[in-house]
């Protein structure tokens, strides 16, 4: 028999063992939660039998693919990668054969007849996928092969557990609510798992927006504690490299002296980045020398081990330590090239991945404080916008007597199901010709015409409003304006926060608005500036994921306060359930 | 007064928000040059100092920096801004772009200028100090639209440790080791000698690969004299024998290292710049441009290369047959960027001024001994990038070159073959034909299809574009005006016959006062309606029928937009459905079985179910454009750097076998990778289905429990028929959410231009409405395309209530 032979057997009893595996754990689970069948005997033989079938196919799968595996044992796996025309091939086949064994089966001739039509059927698709299988060129079946090795600390691990679990559900099983105890356990579990998935892009986003560069990728997988380099402030003797601290139009800046020019020397600017490469004179007695921070490093001069800051480095990029341990050779300074060195890191956040995103924001953006303003305004106005025209509109379709409201609302019912796609273009027309390109109006002002979805939504909640309200109001010679204002505003104010934080998010999240309408940074929103953020530093993921973490937490924020009206809101919008 | 104050308080409001919008912040006194295009990165300072050293020189004037995206403008970004009247006064455009600009007008032509200054500033750029081809491709049909900056040319790069070590089997060969090849069989021989395997049949060490690099089919189709375009530039003459040659060569170049697909895995195997596997010595020869030389002297400043002519054919080097009287042995391509100034700038004057000053040779040399004296105070060496100024180009190979290793021979290579170099045509489909060659190229290297069928393909896609260009004056031209009359006409005369029906309605005086308060209450709505909807529904309507792109007249084309739509387009169109169609089929029910699944757990779990329910809805409200940057990187296709790929790297890898997909990066898989993004925010509906699972009554389950029906029978019996109009309601909406699908595209596509994602798998149908509308300005052809949308929907919509009373599950009230 050919080698591959072996392997899928052995395969095919591995996979039978962890079928059987699963099924004796779901058995001990049910035993173990004290939901026995009505004949614990049989329950118990079961189990037996189950184990034993477990532990003979793991033996034979193992055994027979062991020669195929030269690290050790593995789980043997093969499995098929093929196009989704052979996998409904495949399927479509299997049931046909079920169908003709049945139609041998069959007991009258209505159901015989009955079963051959469906194999019938079932062949016609097979020639289809086949055919279409083979009409695709490219489509081809790979076998792969591998295996999960099974080391000690796995086997061990993978037995702890297992053992665990059981116990865990046997101990429960005795006390006195065992069933929902046990029930708990497992779901608790799955909730963790669960949590787990969902949570980790977070601490991801978090934890990277504190990483150094060079732990951005790592060989390792993913770094989650972040480190951050030692330096030493040091004071370099080199003319060329000394950073000055000097007033420039008001403002403290740093730069570097390239020149002297009638007695006053001459400072390029290097931060803030905003007026990197102005050049201006100064007054020697105004500059103040401001250390610069020199990266640690260990390396070996000989044999000994020596730490030492960076103090200068050659062309070759070979770095010229200034030795600061051990003792003996402090103040010492060697050569060494780049790959000798090691830096010295400890754990600890990198902020200035902060500092440093919002430095490179456009500088009329103030830090991108103008950006917040912005979002701010398009949030406010949007909210004000919407609950004013959508609650009015609302009022008047629910409360109010008038001819062709019945065609008007089946009107507005209509427009709800429309795609925005199909008033893009010409909406763009409209607020070109209204000169509103570049600002804000566009992205707010439609708010205040009231949406389809939120009128309707309103309505329902005027309607719920007992009549007897409205009608004493107006025996009181209220207007229909401050009936509405001061008596049916009021009753629905849980549906309206709802509908505020829905516009909130709206509002929050609007992208593809700024991106047609936006042009300049004094009047972009978050949303769009980090795209373009994105953009521009997609290289320096640090700074990035700083800006991201940025904008999500007043979302975030607002989440922690608001919880009940974002999570009951759909409760509240009746679309849950009835 | 309640109300009075109320609104006044209200009114203060709007009033202060207002103040705030229209005050923006305190007026500058210089005049401001909004300049698009570049960015400002942390080691950009050369071009930082040469912007501040004008605003030295122009004390009135201020340069605004602004990138607009990555090192290319949006082209979208630059399209809007010019027809919204609110360009940018100067942008940053690769050059062989700039015709298809300036034929649709988007430019101001620079000649005046030109003329005006040239004999009087010094600064004033004249043809005669560029070099020819750069110069030429910034012209459209005769005129000078913009003002060429760099000047980006390919060369052979050749690494001579490999060739020393490979010395056998050079020879052996027929090769000389100690020099490069100089003609394509050369070429193929050296790499064929070079190239290693190991003996599964994968690739350790490749001889030369022949787009990796820069050299694209174009720079071989140079070099064959074929041309992809007629010299009046009406024809598309890319499926040629000339040209079919050169791209014959290059799939014959990609046979000796074992076909396309495996040099691209072998090449994707080494993501970063210190990685470069011509770098790392796994490459032994590549044709690029002068950029890798910063790569090369910061990583591995050892590295023994050496710069050579990039090979010719045989008969050109020999210059014998076609190319007996030819005059230039060598050939390379040439390009780069320009500056230039939009239709619509508000300062075209003093745009001018700066565009002069950083053009001229007095600017680039001031920023080129900035960046010199920057990399110098960090102990790196500077290599001048090439530019299109010829003076200023040799002096900055002769000031700046480096004097360590082989470099200043490479740049001066790179200066030398400056003046034999080629361009692309300069024509309004220079994008197009980009695209499609390149779309030909891999066909024809994959072994898809022959060279001949892919060429053939590409050419009949870039005539099209033509003959719709040429023949443009076939459709009677039409003034929008009138219909907007008309449309403002009907919409008066409906407003006018309600009035007088009102009028007429015998109802009695209460009623009456009662129905004008509730006209008064919904007029927003009304308004909103007629202005905002139904309006331009209309006109989008009316817009299907013709051709118009805002900055020129508009055409009556009748059905041609719908043709096109299902014809020469029908392609990209049914691209973008069908990919609707996956995120919808595969996408809602995988988000939907997720979001029950969690639901389900939730509630049944009593406790820290607060603390879940928070974590599991978090991803939901996270703003779209933040959660599309956090999953770039969780997506990241390099085991070292994302989050999915760096476990699956140490699990399903060494377990199964299987290598990580490459996620957004692969055709295949970047669809899954969206609708995975989308899980995560699985949340949203989790809520949705935790209020259903609450509403069903337990006088139900209660019932089932005597009844003796075990989870299943009770969750399949009970449970999910009282939340079908939920799952109704969700897939209604996630099909209709699919088909619109645009944020997370935009901002994870991998490239600005070109195809979104790799082979348009990311396509949607709002994102290709987006591209025609925003990208091109075909406001005919977007509206075409809007309308299949919003049939679509409505299709949708009619289809699931029609299928609805089949499996909802409703009570009889």
């Amino acid at each position: 028999m050919p080698v591959g032979t072996w392997f899928a057997v052995g395969t095919l009893a591995s996979w039978l063992a962890i079928i059987f595996g699963l099924k004796m754990v779901g058995q001990l689970f049910f035993v173990g939660t004290g939901q026995l069948d009505s004949d614990p005997g049989r329950t118990r033989a079961d189990l037996r039998l189950n184990s034993l079938l477990t532990g003979v196919f793991a033996a034979i799968g193992i055994y027979l693919t062991a020669p195929f595996s030269k690290t050790g044992y593995k789980l043997p796996l093969v499995w098929f990668v093929m196009p989704w025309t052979a996998w409904l091939g495949f399927a479509c086949t299997g049931l046909m054969l079920a169908r003709s064994a049945q139609t041998i089966t069959a007991i009258s001739p209505e159901e015989r007849l009955g079963k051959l039509k469906a194999a019938m059927g079932l062949f016609g698709a097979v020639v289809v996928f086949v055919g279409l299988f083979k009409y695709d060129q490219e489509s081809k079946i790979e076998i792969l092969k591998g295996g999960i090795p099974l080391t000690l600390a796995m086997a061990l691990g993978t037995l702890g557990l297992a053992i665990a679990a059981v116990g865990a559900m046997v101990v429960t099983a005795h006390s006195a609510n065992a069933c929902g105890l046990g029930k708990t356990i497992i779901t608790q579990l799955a909730l963790l798992a669960g949590s787990v998935v969902f949570g980790i892009p977070f601490v991801f986003l978090l934890v990277t927006s504190f990483k150094e560069d060079q732990d951005m990728s790592s060989k390792n997988g993913i770094v989650w504690i972040p480190k951050v380099t030692e330096t030493v402030p040091y004071l370099s003797p080199d003319k060329a490299k000394k950073h000055y601290e000097v007033m420039y139009e008001g403002k403290v800046v740093e730069g570097l002296e390239i020149g002297q020019e009638a007695g006053k020397v001459k400072i390029d600017i290097f931060k803030p980045i905003s007026i990197r490469g102005t050049t201006f004179l100064a007054e020697r007695s105004e500059l103040k020398e401001v250390p610069v921070a020199a990266k640690v490093y260990t390396t070996k001069v000989g044999n000994v081990p020596v730490k030492g800051f960076e103090s200068d480095s050659l062309a070759d990029g070979s770095r010229i330590l200034q030795i600061l341990e051990p003792p003996s050779m402090k103040g010492k300074a060697t050569t060494v090239k780049p790959d000798q060195t090691e830096p010295v890191r400890h754990v600890g956040l990198r902020t200035e991945n902060y500092s440093e995103a919002l430095s490179y924001l456009p500088p009329e953006t103030l830090n991108g404080l103008v950006y917040v303003k912005n979002t701010l305004i398009l949030v406010v106005m949007n909210v004000i916008g919407t609950i004013l025209g959508s609650s009015i509109v609302a009022y008047a379709f629910s409360r109010m007597k008038f001819p062709g409201k019945e065609k008007m609302f089946s009107v507005l019912l209509a427009t709800m199901m429309l795609p925005s796609a199909i008033t893009l273009l010409p909406q763009f027309l409209i607020f070109r010709t209204l000169g509103w390109i570049d600002t804000l109006y566009p992205l707010w002002v439609p708010a205040f015409f009231g949406s389809a979805f939120n009128i309707f939504l309103l309505r329902q909640f005027f309607s719920q409003i007992p009549m007897e309200l409205e009608d004493a109001a107006k025996i009181d010679g209220c207007t229909y304006l401050k009936t509405f204002w001061s008596i049916m505003i009021p009753q629905i104010k849980p549906a309206l926060a709802v509908i505020a934080i829905w516009t909130f998010m709206g509002a929050w999240n609007n992208f593809m608005g700024p991106l047609i309408y936006i042009n300049s940074p004094e009047n972009m929103p978050l949303s769009y500036s980090l795209a373009l953020f994105k953009g521009d530093r997609s290289g320096e993921p640090g700074l990035l994921m700083a800006f991201s973490t940025l904008t999500v937490i007043p979302v975030i924020a607002l989440f922690a306060f608001a919880q009940r009206y974002f999570i009951e809101g759909v409760t509240l919008s009746g679309l849950g359930g009835r | 007064m309640v109300l009075s104050s109320m609104k006044s308080r209200f009114v203060y409001v709007v009033g202060c928000l207002l103040g705030l919008v229209a005050s923006g912040f305190a007026q500058q006194a210089r005049k401001e040059v909004v300049f698009w295009g570049l960015s400002m990165g942390p080691d950009s300072k050369g071009q930082d100092a040469v912007l501040r050293a004008f605003e030295e020189r122009n004390p009135d004037l201020k340069i605004k920096l602004l990138s607009m995206g990555a090192g290319r403008m949006d082209p979208q970004k630059l399209m809007t801004s010019i027809v919204g009247n609110v360009a940018p006064d100067v942008i940053s455009q690769d050059r062989f772009t700039i015709s298809d600009w300036a034929s649709r007008g988007a430019f101001l032509q620079l000649d005046d200028y030109i003329s005006r200054d040239a004999a009087k500033d010094p600064l004033c750029p004249t043809p005669d100090q560029y070099y020819p081809a750069t110069w030429a491709e910034a012209q459209y049909e005769g005129k000078t639209f913009a003002i060429p900056t760099g000047a980006d040319n390919r060369v052979l790069y050749w690494n001579r440790k490999i060739f020393k070590e490979s010395e056998a089997d050079l020879v052996r060969n027929g090769c000389d080791p100690t020099r490069p090849p100089r003609t394509w069989s050369e070429l193929l021989k050296y790499s064929e000698a070079i190239t290693k395997f190991d003996k599964n049949g994968r690739i350790v060490r490749a001889g030369f690969m022949p787009n990796f690099g820069n050299s694209w089919l174009y720079m071989f189709a140079f070099m064959n004299n074929a041309e992809f375009l007629s010299k009046d530039g009406r024809t598309c003459t890319m499926n040629t024998p000339e040209a079919r040659e050169a791209l014959d060569f290059m799939v014959k170049g990609y046979k000796i290292v074992g076909g396309y697909e495996m040099s691209e895995k072998f090449k994707s195997g080494f993501q970063g710049k210190e990685n470069d596997p011509f770098i790392l010595g796994q490459v032994a020869m590549k044709i690029d441009g002068e950029w890798i030389l910063n790569d090369l002297a910061r990583y591995a400043p050892s590295l023994d290369f050496q710069c050579a002519p990039p090979p010719v054919p045989d008969d050109r080097y020999n210059k014998v047959g076609r190319f007996k009287n030819e005059k230039d042995r060598f050939i390379t391509w040439v390009g780069g960027s320009s500056l230039a100034i939009p239709k619509g700038a508000r300062n075209p004057a003093d745009a001018w001024r700066f565009i002069k000053f950083m053009t001229s040779f007095e600017g680039r040399m001031i920023e080129y001994r900035a960046q010199a004296a920057w990399e110098k105070q960090r102990d790196r060496t500077f290599m001048p990038r090439q530019m299109a100024h010829k003076a200023g180009n040799e002096e900055a190979s002769r000031v700046f070159a480096p004097k360590f290793g082989n470099y200043g021979q490479a740049l001066a290579m790179h200066t030398e073959i400056s003046n034999f170099s080629r361009i692309r045509p300069a024509t309004f489909v220079g994008q197009l034909i980009w695209q499609e060659h390149v779309r030909a190229m891999e066909a024809a290297c994959f072994g898809k299809e022959t060279s001949e069928s892919a060429l053939a393909s590409a050419q009949a896609n870039v005539q099209r574009d033509l003959d719709a260009f040429y023949n443009k004056s076939r459709y009677p031209e039409i003034d929008l005006r009138f219909p907007g009359v008309v449309g403002v006409l009907g919409l008066l005369g409906f407003i006018a016959f309600f009035v007088w029906q009102f009028k007429r309605e015998k109802i009695g005086r209460l009623e009456r006062q009662e129905a004008k308060w509730a006209y008064l209450f919904i007029s927003p709505w009304v308004i909103g309606f007629m202005l905002l909807t139904i309006g331009p529904m209309m006109a989008s309507l009316f817009f299907t029928f013709t051709q118009w792109d805002v900055l020129n007249e508009a055409r009556w084309v009748g059905l041609k937009n719908y043709e096109d739509m299902f014809g020469s387009d029908r392609k990209m169109v049914f691209k973008a459905l069908g990919n609707a169609a996956y995120l919808a089929g595969v996408g809602v029910p995988l988000g939907l079985t997720t979001g029950l699944l969690i639901a389900l757990l939730l509630n049944a779990a009593a406790r820290g179910i607060r603390v879940y329910r928070t974590i599991f809805y978090l991803p939901a409200i996270v703003p779209g454009i933040a959660s599309a940057v956090l999953w770039s990187w969780v997506l990241n296709p390099e085991p070292v750097k994302g989050l999915i790929n760096a476990y699956w790297n140490v699990t399903l890898t060494p377990w199964l076998g299987v290598q990580p997909p490459g996620w957004i990066q692969s055709a295949e898989w970047c669809k899954p990778a969206l609708i995975l993004m989308g899980l995560w925010g699985a949340g949203s509906g989790m809520v949705l289905w935790l209020a259903g699972l609450k509403g069903v009554p337990t006088s139900l389950y209660e019932a089932a429990s005597l009844d003796g029906a075990n989870a299943k029978q009770t969750f399949w019996s009970i449970t999910f028929p009282q939340l079908t109009p939920l799952v109704f309601f969700n897939t209604v909406m996630g099909f209709i959410g699919s088909l619109q699908e645009f944020d997370r595209v935009y901002v994870m596509r991998p490239s600005l231009d070109g195809p979104v994602g790799p082979d348009d798998a990311m396509m949607t149908p709002v994102y290709l409405l987006f591209n025609n509308g925003f990208g091109l300005f075909k406001m005919g052809y977007a509206s075409a395309l809007a309308w299949l949308v919003f049939v679509i929907v409505v299709l949708i919509t009619f289809i699931q209530f029609k299928l609805k009373n089949r499996w909802v599950h409703e009570e009889v009230k």
